[in-house]
């Protein structure tokens, strides 16, 4: 809703103009937007991994400006440590903040911490900014311990969904100015860890608050703070003006939900929001060629994929999975399902993750050799069925249609497609019991951490949450990644494993899902791997 | 029996039914599968998370246990605590009512303006073009599904020709009404309201456009073919006192009747059309929720509109036999 330009007002924004203070802002503020400050830098940590520079702060145009942004959902009630979905992130991460952060490619950058290192005895020290919740009180080291352990410890408050995120944390110390966590073991990403969770908020707002409040409100560190909250509907920021990170560019920020996805794409192309997110592939050409707005996509941190339980017949057939690899035609489904917004893949660790292996080629589309497999395996004329959910993924029902067909084009094996509504299928896949799994299913994954261990270890290693394979091979790998304090040595280690992956081929690889977003042609914003939304590194054009 | 006694009656009746609609709904969610933990939880997350998060949503106490508590609970007005947002039902499902019941009550104006000209026009010139023409337009009515009229509706008069708003409710009646003493010029507010409200109303409205269109097309034939009309004609009454004072007011009697009952269909029937226009009512709440697998939210949000329907029900048949003493006897 960047609205500089007097000429492009149309009828609806003078109705709009017209109407009340109460309307949606369409109306441009004029005024000095500030220069978008410069990205801290990050410190160099001391245990072999450096701390990476911050990323630059945007210029900022000259004027301020208004940015609007519609998403499928809202979000699940403002407190950062009480939820575990993206589009909740997305709303509370405007306005809380962790020790680490992330920038747009996904390496780590200085949060609230200014300096992270190892310590002699293998923790992790934090040496905290001076800076200011909303509400004017200082950050301090008690804040950081008790945010860590509000979602560590249930006993602190709430049951947090986020309590596996922080891996094994036994203890944290609060010290002058600093705050160190201590681990079940060496936890050779921990920093990782601390850049993707762990929001930290004030002790005393917290226990002076019961959860309804904590819901409906916010008191973080961010660059925005809430103006007006309206439950899934409509939140409205203003721009923190004491931000550490410099002056905010924008200077209100409303995200909005619109389930249907027609909605959000007709709300870009009517100029009333900035950026939609999840363009359908069929939508992408409508957005291209409008005058007001185009598209941007970037690889994110999702991986697709048919998972295969090695328990069961044919599928307990390591020559039988093979052939299911090589009997989907990935590349096709890529072009003709997802118009292009996908990579293809062949190991379970993404490209740009620590530990993929560029070694590692795809499965080739190969109908004849996956038919041989299949003999070779012993199972000709296995009838199969592929379960998929609806709706969940980019385009998941197609792709598990396109998927399906291929593998019944074999002459020796004959599979159906069963849709199942995701909640459901997600029931029997996480009751920790692998007998309650379907046997062949579509999932997706998204790994936030950005390393291959969050992806291998809970979907692939024998006490894995989400696990269909044991493979003793792998599980030691995993656990030698674990305590390996080289972090060369570990990539090499995760590599060894992805090949092992590769080749056991307990999934279908399919692909990398696209993050797809309609950007309005009034403002340059790049999107992010990790599916956030950092509407204050925008501009306007 | 006496009226007070009728309406007594009416009224448990409809109190039975909502009981009936608590239970069926509280029943739900057991029948429904997916569970309100994998809502809230991680995938990964281990089996101590998955129980901790049920024991914080009392989900693991035995199910008469939980139906009692909600029972006890709703009748001092506690519909719980929202597993998703963690926040109050009553609060939630409330604060989106009235956009609900704004978008049904500009539906019937939509769906009344235009349906009983149009089925007084198509009876009183019957078998012509006129007529046809209606009748063309109310069987569109009636075959056009809400979601596509919606998307159309948008991509015509809010994308192409941006005229209306395309989604949204940026001004709400409330805000008409106060630019009337307030500050803010009336006239711009009202044309803003209208810019949010027109199309989501047409949309939803249209169905019951067509349908009562078809009612009061019949009904005027069938009041045009009594023999008072003829009586009347006979006496060389003008065309249009007969026709618009005596036909037309008995052939409204049963079409009010149907409209009071549509109402509460149009609440319980917004939930597409509120999708489709991010209208923030009740019908989003609901999509969201099953979504989310948010039961408290649904629980409320559907006993709310159950509650709505029996309400407008009792309150019509009251009206009726009010005007009607014998169905009172029936």
């Amino acid at each position: 809703m960047s609205s500089d330009n007097d000429d492009q007002i149309n009828r609806r924004t003078m109705l709009t103009y017209a109407g009340t203070a109460a309307a949606v802002g369409l109306a441009g503020c004029s005024g000095n937007g500030g220069d978008g400050g410069d990205g801290s830098d990050g410190s160099d940590g001391d245990d072999g991994m450096d701390g990476s520079d911050g990323s630059d702060g945007s210029d900022g145009g000259d004027d301020a400006f208004e940015i609007g942004v519609t998403m499928g959902q809202m979000d699940s009630g403002l407190d950062p440590q009480d939820h575990a979905e993206t589009n909740t992130e997305i709303i509370v991460g405007q306005v809380y903040e962790g020790l680490l952060d992330r920038d747009k490619e996904g390496g780590i950058i200085a949060g609230l911490a200014t300096d992270w290192e190892r310590t002699e005895e293998g923790d992790v020290r934090f040496v905290l900014r001076e800076t200011s919740f909303h509400n004017g009180d200082p950050v301090t080291s008690e804040d950081v311990r008790f945010s860590i352990r509000r979602i560590v410890d249930e006993d602190v408050g709430i049951a947090s969904p986020q309590s596996n995120d922080l891996g094994s944390v036994t203890e944290v110390v609060a010290g002058d100015g600093e705050v160190t966590v201590s681990f079940e073991g060496f936890n050779p990403i921990a920093f990782q860890l601390f850049a993707t969770n762990g929001p930290i908020m004030q002790q005393s707002w917290v226990e002076e608050n019961d959860g309804n409040y904590i819901n409906r409100n916010t008191n973080g560190t961010g660059p925005f703070m809430v103006t007006e909250y309206d439950s899934g509907n409509q939140v409205v920021y203003e721009p923190n003006e004491d931000y550490w990170d410099g002056d905010v560019p924008v200077d209100e920020l409303t995200m909005e939900a619109s389930s249907e996805s027609s909605t959000r794409v007709n709300r870009l192309l009517a100029e009333e929001t900035d950026i939609v997110t999840n363009v359908p592939p069929q939508e992408v050409s409508r957005v291209e060629s409008s005058d007001v707005a185009g598209i941007n996509s970037v690889p994110s941190a999702r991986i697709i994929f048919l998972q295969m339980r090695y328990d069961v017949e044919p599928f307990s057939s390591q020559q039988f999975r093979q052939a299911m690899n090589h009997a989907v035609d990935v590349e096709s489904i890529i072009e003709n399902v997802l118009n292009g917004f996908g990579n293809i893949t062949g190991q379970p660790t993404l490209e740009g993750h620590v530990g993929h292996n560029p070694d590692i080629e795809p499965y080739p589309y190969d109908p004849d050799e996956a038919e041989r497999l299949v003999e070779e395996s012993g199972h000709a004329g296995v009838e199969i069925t592929l379960q998929t959910p609806i709706g969940r993924y980019l385009g998941d029902v197609e792709i598990a249609q396109a998927a399906a067909s291929q593998i019944d084009s074999l002459s020796n094996v004959s599979c159906e497609l069963e849709q199942r509504e995701f909640s459901s299928l997600v029931q029997d896949i996480t009751t920790g019991n692998i007998e309650d799994k379907p046997h062949f299913n579509l999932l997706g994954w998204g790994n936030g951490e950005f390393d291959g261990s969050q992806t291998i270890t809970p979907l692939m290693t024998t006490d894995g949450a989400l696990t269909i394979l044991e493979n003793e091979e792998l599980d030691q790998l995993m656990v030698d990644a674990e305590n390996t304090e080289d972090p060369d040595e570990r990539v090499e280690i995760l590599q060894e494993a992805n090949q092992l992956a590769h080749d056991l081929a307990p999934w279908v690889f399919l692909h990398q899902q696209f993050s797809v977003y309609g950007v309005s042609g009034d403002i340059s914003w790049e999107p992010r791997a990790d599916e956030f939304i950092d509407p204050d590194t925008a501009t306007q054009q | 029996m006496s009226f007070g006694r009728f309406v007594l009656k009416r009224s448990l009746q409809g109190l039975g039914v909502v009981w009936g609609v608590v239970t069926v709904v509280f029943a739900l969610r057991f029948v429904t599968p997916g569970s309100a933990i994998n809502a809230v939880a991680p995938l990964d997350a281990s089996q101590e998370t998955r129980q901790a998060i049920a024991a914080e949503l009392g989900l693991d106490q035995p199910l008469y246990i939980q139906y009692g508590q909600y029972i006890f609970d709703l009748l001092r007005g506690d519909m719980g605590f929202s597993y998703i947002r963690g926040q109050e039902v009553v609060g939630l499902v409330f604060s989106r009512l009235p956009a609900t019941v704004e978008l049904a009550l500009a539906a019937s104006v939509v769906a009344i303006a235009l349906s009983i000209p149009l089925g007084v026009l198509s009876a009183t010139r019957r078998n012509q073009p006129v007529d046809y023409g209606a009748t063309l337009f109310s069987l569109g009515g009636i075959s056009t599904p809400n979601f596509w009229l919606g998307i159309m509706l948008i991509l015509i008069f809010a994308v192409e020709f941006d005229v209306f708003n395309t989604s949204g409710r940026g001004v709400d009646v409330g805000d008409v009404a106060l630019s009337v003493i307030g500050s803010e010029p009336f006239v711009g507010t009202l044309l803003a309201w209208l810019a949010y409200i027109t199309l989501p109303a047409i949309a939803l409205g249209t169905y019951f456009m067509a349908l009562i269109t078809r009612l009061t097309r019949s009904g005027m034939l069938d009041e045009l073919s009594k023999g008072y009309v003829q009586a009347a004609q006979a006496k060389g009454l003008p065309q249009t006192l007969v026709r618009y004072k005596h036909a037309l007011r008995n052939t409204l009697i049963p079409v009010i009747t149907v409209l009071g009952l549509q109402l509460g269909t149009l609440i319980g029937g917004a939930v597409i059309t509120e999708a489709v226009f991010s209208w923030p009512g009740l019908g989003t709440l609901v999509i969201d929720s099953i979504n989310r697998r948010d039961w408290p939210v649904l629980q409320g949000s559907l006993i709310v509109i159950g509650t709505s329907f029996v309400l407008v029900n009792v309150l019509v048949d009251a009206v009726y036999a009010y005007l009607d003493p014998q169905v009172v006897n029936d």
